[in-house]
């Protein structure tokens, strides 16, 4: 409950800031730039790969801004008050999910009065919009753990270097990675393997909410791997941010 | 409210470090219940660094916490009232807003937040402000604001962090008065400072931080037994006779226009003034050299610093032990105070036991 209130106590104080007005200003952006009626009707694949795209990209942006505002030293007068670490990293969180998703809310109405994709109901904008809120979710999630109020910097330069290892196939490829040693090119294969299974709910997400294709198990599998993957992002973020020394940004002792 | 001769701050050994560098080193200390303890110690000491340990914000090093006998620090947050040093609050809120959500999280809620909300607003002297957004307060309005805060749950003990930094006079006023309403309605105050005039007003007893460690502790009520040294203001001061006085003592010394007389004893102070009257010579003052609180500070300081240069805290015959590191008026009175040892070391004369205050 308490990180529901703080939540609500953050969102209030973002959007009386009018720092908000970014968020509705690129959502009105998008809209006119990518989704508004040019001639032909869009189709609900194009309207989800758009969205797709946009609500990560407005993630990564909102969930800075809240870790920002989380990490100043009005948060120790807060943890003061008996609110326990655990409800103030999930109120960041949540106050960060809530306004992507809200835009993305926005986003999907305005289509939806202007110029409504032809083949989409509401119950395939439900089969797509909830893997979307799962990427939302995971983006926000893993950019909080990164924080510098969450991990420490070693923690943070290590976990963001197998991330680079794990998209790394992508980069070294070709005639590069054949020049290799051959067992240096079998010890690259299987780390970018290990490493890259994290990614796959990702991205697996984002082709099922442009696809809303749940024909096979996989696509269920999916969505279960995708929360569970949040719940253990959010799980680590929580236990670091626990056990560390809290010394907001500014407001070191 | 605390009960009577229970410890609400316990801290054993307790030692601090920031990678390399070591900010507190095996401190520790007591605070009663009901009693109103200053932590004295000049600017990155480690004062805040103590308030965020007892708060739970940071983690020790080494040694041990134990706050209103827990030493899950994190539970008994909403037992404690913290006011920090720097007021920075949510500004984008009123202060009723503000109080009333910090109120949901001290567990408060409907007709009974309401009513504290309107307690601590009249207590605060806020009535007139408190629909004004938080942006629009002065550094004054913004401290008592972190008074009430801090009060909404009723709390056993009280973190003070320097309450009158940046204050003007009248809002450093306003706010030591509210703070002495809190002593006197009996709550457990633990207040960091480095204003000697706060823990004068404020503190039943005062404890040095330098170095890491409490180099001294004391009875505020000892202290403030009037300094034998004085300042002597005279209107010239002619170098004959200057020499004159300084052949009286060792603890004399002369400025063109000014005298000191430290080591003073009501012998000497007679000689001094009956030679400046013989001679014609006018006396415009007569005061106090420093305040006893300032030299036991000063002295305290002092001391810390050269039993840290020395290499050993075995210096000069003194203890080896943080609290013993210098002579200490002990909650129990078993000790000395750092003044008696100070008056006897600059005096030759002791001022008598330590008493406990009432």
């Amino acid at each position: 409950m308490r990180s529901l209130r703080f939540t609500g106590f953050m969102l209030l104080e973002y959007i009386r800031s009018g720092r908000v007005a970014l968020e509705i200003i690129a959502t009105l952006v998008v809209f006119f730039v990518f989704l508004r009626r040019v001639g032909i009707s869009m189709n609900a694949e194009y309207f989800f790969s758009v969205t797709g795209v946009y609500a990560p990209i407005l993630t990564l942006y909102t969930t800075a801004a809240f870790i920002g505002l989380g990490d100043r030293p009005q948060g120790y007068v807060l943890l003061a008050h008996g609110m326990s670490r655990t409800s103030y990293l999930l109120g960041i969180f949540g106050s960060a999910f809530s306004i992507v998703a809200g835009s993305y809310g926005i986003l999907s109405v305005m289509a939806a009065l202007f110029n409504r994709p032809l083949d989409l109901n509401i119950f395939g904008w439900m089969l797509g919009t909830l893997p979307l809120l799962l990427n939302i979710a995971l983006l926000a999630a893993l950019m909080l753990m990164l924080s510098p109020l969450v991990f420490p910097s070693a923690w943070r330069l290590t976990v963001l270097g197998l991330i680079a290892l794990a998209f790394s196939s992508n980069f070294i490829g070709g005639p590069i990675f054949e020049s290799l040693p051959s067992l240096v090119r079998a010890i690259l294969r299987a780390v970018q393997a290990v490493l890259g299974g994290p990614l796959v709910p990702a991205f697996y997400g984002f082709q099922l909410t442009v696809t809303r294709d749940y024909s096979s198990m996989t696509a269920v599998a999916n969505i279960l791997a995708q929360v569970s993957l949040l719940i253990a992002l959010l799980g680590l973020a929580i236990y670091s941010f626990s056990r560390r020394d809290l010394m907001f940004s500014d407001g070191a002792p | 409210m605390s009960r009577e001769n229970d410890v609400v701050i316990e801290i054993d050994d307790l030692s601090k470090s920031y990678g390399h560098h070591e900010v507190l080193r095996g401190l520790s200390l007591r605070v009663e219940a009901g009693e109103v303890y200053g932590l004295l110690g000049p600017n990155g000491a480690g004062k805040s660094t103590l308030l965020h340990l007892l708060l739970g914000f940071l983690k020790p090093t080494a040694g041990h916490v134990r706050v209103l006998g827990s030493s899950n620090l994190e539970r008994m947050r909403a037992q404690i009232g913290y006011i920090p040093e720097r007021q920075r609050y949510h500004t984008r809120y009123t202060a009723r807003e503000y109080l009333r959500f910090m109120g949901e999280m001290n567990g408060l809620y409907g007709s009974a937040l309401s009513n504290r909300l309107d307690e601590l607003i009249i207590l605060v002297d806020l009535e007139a402000d408190a629909n004004r957004m938080l942006s629009t307060f002065s550094k004054g309005m913004l401290q008592r604001l972190g008074v009430a805060q801090a009060l909404l749950g009723d709390p056993n003990l009280l973190l003070i962090d320097e309450p009158t930094s940046g204050l003007d006079p009248v809002g450093q006023r306003a706010v030591l008065d509210l703070l002495a309403s809190l002593r006197d309605r009996g709550h457990t105050v633990f207040l960091c400072t480095h204003y000697l005039h706060e823990i004068e007003y404020l503190c039943d007893r005062v404890g040095v931080l330098a170095r890491g460690q409490i180099a001294a502790e004391a009875w505020v009520h000892d202290l403030r037994i009037p300094s034998s040294n004085v300042m002597i203001e005279v209107d010239r001061l002619e170098p004959e006779l200057r020499t004159q006085l300084q052949t009286l003592s060792m603890g004399i010394t002369c400025e063109p226009r000014i005298i000191q007389i430290r080591q003073n004893t009501p012998q000497l102070q007679t000689e001094v003034l009956q030679l400046l009257i013989n001679a014609g010579v006018a006396i415009l003052s007569l005061a106090p050299l420093e305040s006893p609180l300032e030299q036991f500070y000063s002295q305290a300081v002092q001391t810390r610093i050269q039993m840290q240069h020395a290499g050993s805290t075995d210096d000069a015959g003194l203890s080896t032990t943080a609290h013993e590191s210098m002579p200490v008026a002990r909650p129990t009175g078993e000790g000395e105070t750092l003044l008696n040892e100070l008056l006897r070391r600059n005096s030759g004369s002791a001022n008598g036991e330590t008493n406990k205050p009432e």
